[in-house]
């Protein structure tokens, strides 16, 4: 199959997910626009204001209930298609300045644990699968089961009591429970060590909770390939189990795993959400609770389009995993 | 798949009633030996030789059995405010220790696992036979139905779902009712997605077509006839929509936009207990133990359900 056609059939998937970003932005705007009332932030002000400051304060950031809602749409969306502005919150934050902050802190945690989990999954159902109801099986399979299924605040709490205990085990803050980086470290060097210091826990914590669903995915398609005729011609080929495992059985067996990794990751980043509250991250995610919280309705509506688009991604990915992974895929 | 189940109901062979010669007890239990099980008996026997799905069935009835009688034992309500014990460890007093402001934490967590039950099940329940509903009519009816309703299906899935559940249940003001609502509204366009797939297939079946010629109704068709055979994978995907649905909940109550003051939930203990993880660890504890007993022991039953039902699973062994 050739390149070119391959390119033809993702450019029109991307434009069709554009398409559904854009509708689902609009729709966000005005949903939020509806729950969202950026007056409530003024309320509490001392001395109080009256509803014409209050008014004309919103008005500078195009929040202004005064102004017609499809007016305030309008401008709003101007800004963005002509100069990439996606508007300011209620108290003036750009929101552009926001979001470039937190992209990078959010894809530190988020790659970092979707890498390590996918290869941990594996990796275990490989090894489980040449094995299976052995002891490493049955045991490994049980412990799946249960980090599967505890919820991520239980999960990442106790991430957060081990390591406190590990600390003062040790006697000093080895490992950071809070934020991305101490604010007075320099140097290149100790900048990378503290870097790696606050990430270890969240990044943890994370990959706890989410490699057991690649591994018992892996596992259970491997037991159906492992079987089959062409692994046994491969075996009867002269290869050893393991290489046939690893060069037939799982290249197969790999296609349905991608699929699900690549759709995971617009859930991992709302699942960042709750690790980033615990720990302290100012990432994506505890960037949507606050916008939330502070009735920031163009802060709201650009997490909003950030998953859409995180969404479409995964499901390119996917797309683009099948055709590199499954020999027999035709694009049409 | 488990499509080509007949109903659950369905019994196989009953034994001859009138028997041509008199046969002796012991050539009876030899000829049930034979006899094919019913469905059910079948099931159930399926079920039970699994010990993770048993072990489950047994926490999650001490769970419901805690949640219901939990609050008889004791004599403070989960409202109750106790001056006298602020922050207080675990005591005979207080069984479960006490939170920052007093409240007990036995009686808290007793009305909290019961909340996250109610939501957990009530939403699985609901998000289910709509996915079911939705899923199949949109499969059966085809044309400018399946398309409509595969567009809506689509787009939410598009739709950033956390986002939205922030937005309506922070301004529904932590009523529970209201979030259960919300969570149905935004839960159940990924079970239509599987059972619309599902469903393709069965409505080129020869019973669909011979109802469909005998003039029964579409909706008669869906309700009685691909709905029943896509049962079993309803069945499992409410225990596993459980869940689901208990972690969502936890994670919004925990961040502040789900469950509220004065009402409790496992989430919004976990959120007051977060905070002093160190200096009051009885508050993380609890109902981190009962929230995960109850995922993990749901995750169990699915898993032993799904071995049960599936005629292709062969790891519920031979029945």
């Amino acid at each position: 199959m050739s390149a070119a056609l391959v390119l033809r059939y993702l450019l029109r998937k991307s434009l069709g997910w554009l398409l559904m970003i854009v509708v689902a932005t609009n729709l966000t705007y005005f949903i939020a626009n509806f729950f969202l009332d950026p007056r409530a932030n003024y309320l509490q002000l001392r001395p109080p204001r009256t509803p014409e400051q209050i008014s004309r304060s919103l008005a500078q950031y195009n929040l202004s209930r005064d102004t017609p809602l499809l007016d305030r749409w309008w401008h709003w969306i101007s800004g963005i298609v002509l100069h990439w502005n996606w508007g300011y919150s209620p108290v003036g934050e750009s929101v552009n300045s926001q979001i470039s902050f937190r992209i990078g802190v959010s894809a530190q945690l988020v790659m970092g644990s979707l890498i390590l989990s996918t290869l941990i999954g594996i990796s275990l159902a490989v090894y489980t699968a040449a094995r299976q109801y052995r002891f490493a099986d049955r045991f490994s399979q049980g412990v799946s089961i249960v980090t599967l299924n505890t919820p991520v605040v239980v999960a990442s709490l106790a991430v957060v009591l081990l390591a406190i205990a590990f600390n003062q085990s040790v006697g000093s803050t080895v490992l950071f429970v809070a934020g991305a980086q101490s604010p007075t470290v320099s140097g290149f060097w100790p900048l990378l060590l503290d870097r790696v210091r606050h990430l270890i826990l969240p990044t943890v914590s994370l990959t706890v909770i989410s490699y057991a669903g690649t591994h018992l995915l892996q596992r259970s398609l491997l037991l159906d390939n492992i079987n089959s005729d062409y692994v046994r011609l491969a075996r009867a080929k002269g290869l050893t189990r393991q290489h046939a495992i690893r060069r037939h059985a799982l290249r197969t067996s790999l296609i349905p795993v991608a699929i699900t990794v690549a759709f995971a990751i617009p859930a991992l980043f709302t699942g960042a959400v709750i690790t980033e509250t615990i720990f302290a991250w100012q990432g994506m995610g505890q960037y949507f609770i606050q916008t939330i919280g502070k009735n920031d309705i163009h802060g709201a509506v650009a997490v909003a389009a950030f998953g859409a688009l995180m969404t479409a991604i995964g499901a390119i990915l996917a797309d683009i995993a099948v055709v590199a992974l499954d020999p027999r895929v035709r694009v049409s | 798949m488990t499509t080509n189940l007949p109903p659950l109901q369905h019994t196989v062979s009953p034994v001859d009633s009138t028997p041509s010669h008199p046969i002796s007890p012991a050539e009876e239990r030899v000829a049930r030996r034979g006899e094919r099980l019913s469905r059910r008996r079948l099931y159930t026997r399926r079920f039970l030789r699994n010990r993770g799905a048993v072990a489950g069935l047994v926490i999650l009835t001490l769970l419901v059995v805690f949640a219901l009688a939990g609050p008889l034992f004791t004599s403070y309500s989960y409202t109750d405010v106790d001056f006298t014990s602020l922050t207080a460890a675990p005591s005979s007093q207080h069984w479960f220790g006490t939170n920052g402001v007093g409240n007990d934490t036995f009686a808290q967590t007793a009305h909290g696992l019961q909340r996250s039950l109610i939501i957990g099940v009530v939403v699985s329940l609901l998000t289910t036979l709509l996915a079911a509903f939705v899923g199949a009519v949109a499969a059966y009816l085809g044309g400018t139905a399946e398309k409509a309703i595969l567009g809506v299906v689509h787009f939410l899935l598009v739709v950033p779902s956390f986002l939205l559940l922030g937005l309506i249940s922070q301004k529904a003001g932590g009523d529970w009712k209201v979030l259960i609502l919300v969570l149905v509204a935004i839960g159940w366009t990924y079970g239509a997605r599987v059972v619309y797939s599902l469903c393709t297939s069965l409505r080129e079946r020869e019973y669909v077509q011979a109802a469909r010629f005998m003039g029964v109704g579409s909706l008669r068709i869906v309700l009685r006839h691909l709905v029943p055979n896509i049962g079993s994978l309803l069945i499992v995907s409410f225990t596993l929509g459980v869940v689901t649905t208990v972690q969502m909940e936890t994670a919004l109550s925990f961040i502040g936009f789900g469950v509220k003051q004065p009402d409790v939930s496992l989430g919004s203990l976990l959120g007051d207990g977060a905070s002093t993880i160190t200096s009051a660890p009885w508050l993380f504890y609890f109902p981190a133990t009962m929230l995960t007993l109850l995922t993990v022991s749901m995750a169990l039953i699915g898993d032993g359900l799904r071995d049960a039902l599936d005629p292709m699973s062969h790891s519920a062994g031979r029945a």
